[in-house]
């Protein structure tokens, strides 16, 4: 069914690309929140990989391959977003459908705060790795092929920042002083 | 000390938190702008010649030779001899890969929002947004105020003391958070002026600078609170919810612990209209008056 809307989208069919929009939407998003880490440069990332993906769409050789072409896509536009180091001021944020429950003890909110900094010190580029294996579930040699370097590559990047997000879970002490969002 | 899979197992409960759903504004802003964006066209066939099997190979090449010889054969007299450059042969688009005359399958029933397009806002001129179904306008004092396009107008110096922000809501926060660090909403206060100011100025977590306190946004009345959100709160800024506007299923969270923030609740003849401003640690007394100016300049239409 997708692999139709994709050959339909990719000979300009605004229909068919709009269905395949909705259907990828969410989850290029949920991408993009977990790399930036912010909602508005989420948002953009999402926008922009969108748009690219209607406009290069035709240079898509293999249809079946739309997915990880498209997170290919947003992974650049999460570079771009991050690269132009906008530092957006006002935040506003989907409420969680999920929302954290009453019950989540001090050291969950510590590790989600500790997680926060240590990942928000990581590269976009290691930001990626971490996301697309442990949220997305990708085998390393897919993440390779979807951010275009070799699997080494990758190997190399999810061993540094596992090693980055386990110093911040075991600092031993919270920092007196917060980190703005970037 | 964490083992490698207690990291793993973390991360990726982590890494379920999060937003999920693009919201509609954003998926239609793209849709809205496939008619002025042209595809590329591949150079090369659609299908890799490498999958395809040898007599097809063979059809391609012969067909190939074929269209060379026509179009040498056809060339040579016009050019009037080889060599002196006829003229070019534009290539003409493809049926097949010509867009499709479908129009877009649901576009909103309603206008999108008015709000000012995304980039600097020139000093000197009026900027028009609509919020709650209310047009108003307002000027910046500096050039370096610029708009994100859809709720959010900021100054580019970024977060720091220099910074500073607007969320100005197409839909009214008809609520705060009773525990904003637990996500945990206090039930909505209605539509008046007076609860919802009343709500803001007692969100834990927060100290009360001024306010609630009774002024005039573009000649109606209207309530004004400001606050900031403590330091030693138990999550990160993140992680601090103050509002939500249930009709966006939106919230808004603090952008820097120490921050400042400014609320305008304003009553456009029984309408309630939500703007909020922010500062953040440590700030000079610039941003804040640019803040002030820019709501004393707003007039609705």
């Amino acid at each position: 069914m997708e692999t139709d809307l994709v050959v339909r989208a990719q000979h300009g069919d605004e229909e068919a690309f709009a269905s395949l929009a909705v259907a990828a939407g969410d989850r290029l998003h949920a991408v993009a929140h977990r790399i930036l880490r912010d909602i508005d440069l989420a948002e953009d990332a999402t926008q922009q990989a969108l748009l690219t993906v209607w406009r290069d769409l035709p240079q898509l050789r293999d249809p079946a391959r739309f997915d990880a072409w498209s997170y290919r896509l947003l992974v650049r536009a999460c570079y771009a977003e991050a690269r132009r180091m906008r530092h957006w001021a006002p935040n506003l944020r989907l409420l969680p459908a999920d929302e954290p429950s009453d019950t989540d003890g001090p050291s969950a909110v510590v590790d989600r705060d500790q997680l926060e900094r240590g990942f928000r010190r990581l590269s976009i580029d290691h930001r990626a790795v971490v996301v697309l294996h442990h949220y997305l579930d990708m085998p390393l040699d897919e993440v390779a092929e979807t951010l275009g370097v070799p699997v080494g590559t990758v190997r190399s990047r999810l061993h540094h920042a596992m090693r980055g997000l386990r110093a911040a879970l075991d600092a031993d002490a919270r920092p007196t002083s917060r980190e703005a969002v970037p | 000390m964490s083992t490698d899979r207690d990291v793993t197992r973390i991360v990726r409960s982590w890494l379920e938190e999060g937003a999920t759903a693009l919201p509609d504004r954003v998926l239609d802003q793209v849709l809205d702008q496939l008619p002025a964006t042209r595809q590329r066209r591949p150079w090369w066939p659609a299908r890799r010649i490498a999958d395809m099997n040898n007599v097809a190979k063979l059809a391609i090449a012969a067909a190939a030779v074929v269209v060379v010889a026509v179009v040498g054969i056809n060339l040579l007299p016009a050019s009037g001899g080889a060599g002196d450059g006829g003229p070019a042969v534009s290539p003409s688009p493809s049926p097949a890969l010509s867009p499709s005359p479908s129009p877009r399958p649901s576009p909103s029933p309603t206008p999108a929002a008015v709000f000012p397009p995304r980039g600097e806002l020139a000093v000197g001129s009026r900027h028009s947004m609509t919020l709650e179904g209310v047009a108003l306008s307002f000027s910046v004092p500096t050039s370096d105020w610029m708009s994100n396009g859809s709720f959010g107008v900021v100054k580019s110096t970024g977060v720091g003391p220099d910074g500073a922000g607007f969320i100005f809501w197409t839909y009214t926060p008809t609520g705060v958070f009773a525990d904003p660090c637990a996500y945990k909403k206090a039930a909505p206060v209605g539509s008046s002026t007076a609860a919802l100011a009343a709500a803001v100025a007692t969100i834990p977590g927060t100290v009360l600078v001024s306010g609630p306190t009774d002024v005039t946004v573009g000649g109606h009345p209207a309530k004004h609170v400001v606050l900031t959100v403590r330091e030693d709160v138990d999550c990160t800024a993140n992680s601090f919810m103050l509002w939500y506007a249930p009709r966006e299923d939106l919230a808004r969270y603090a952008t820097e612990l120490g921050s400042t923030i400014m609320v305008w609740i304003v009553d456009v003849d029984g309408t309630p209209v939500w703007i909020d401003g922010e500062t953040y640690k440590g700030a000079g007394p610039v941003p804040g008056q640019q803040i002030q100016q820019i709501v004393d300049s707003i007039q609705f239409e």
